[in-house]
């Protein structure tokens, strides 16, 4: 189990919020092109991450295109 | 809302949605247009410098607010590498109200033209979250560094 401290100041609590949010956020960016790059296709990684393809699409074919990555179209 | 905004104040907006997505932010917050104004030449990003606040020194801070935030959690993690997005990040409610606050603190003055130095005031009006904490984590007393921003404005 992971043990998650409690932050004794509220405003650390909150900013812990913050920090992590955009740390999701980069964290999927670099894991789902990492996923790409190795061969994994949309269904795939969509499955691994709980969305729809068509979100995952959305959110990342752009930017992977425009950085060369193949992608596996099924 | 940026009719009344001078040449320099607007391409402080512009320059932070630059920053941001170099950064990798999917949203432009307040602390981009930080980054944005210590990179001019002029008063304005003379006096965030003389506090330490060249763009080295803002990354500096940011660093360490969010690594505490983190370690309150539990958790250290390096920032994670990935291809840019290709989509211009938008506006997050931390910049908007840092530019609102801009257009209160030229309000309070009675300035008519909205300028840099009010850019960073409106920053610096707010009390909590990302810039607060960063600054006082570098030890900035964010009142003083106001005062010193509005006698350049």
């Amino acid at each position: 189990m992971i043990d998650l401290a409690t932050p004794e100041d509220p405003a650390d609590g909150l900013a812990a919020v913050v920090a992590l949010r955009r740390l999701a956020e980069q964290l999927e960016a670099a894991e789902v092109e990492r996923a790409m790059r190795t061969g994994w296709s949309w269904p795939e990684v969509a499955e691994a991450l709980g969305v729809t393809r068509q979100a995952v699409h959305k959110k990342h074919a752009k930017r992977l295109i425009a950085a060369g990555v193949e992608l596996r179209r099924r | 809302m940026f009719n009344r905004f001078t040449k320099d104040a607007r391409v402080i907006v512009r320059d932070a949605v630059e920053i941001a997505h170099e950064l990798g932010a999917t949203s432009v917050e307040a602390e981009h247009l930080l980054f944005a104004a210590a990179r001019q030449r002029d008063p304005v990003a003379e006096t965030l410098r003389w506090h330490g606040l060249d763009e080295d020194g803002l990354r500096h801070a940011l660093d360490l607010e969010r690594e505490r935030s983190l370690a309150a959690v539990g958790i250290s993690a390096a920032r994670p590498a990935f291809a840019p997005h290709v989509s211009k990040p938008d506006f997050a409610h931390s910049s908007k109200a840092a530019l609102e606050g801009a257009l209160r603190a030229a309000a309070e003055r009675k300035d008519t033209r909205i300028g840099t130095g009010h850019v960073v005031l409106g920053v610096l009006r707010a009390r909590r979250g990302t810039v607060p904490r960063a600054l006082g984590l570098v030890d900035i007393d964010q009142e003083e560094l106001a005062t010193a921003i509005s006698a350049v404005t």
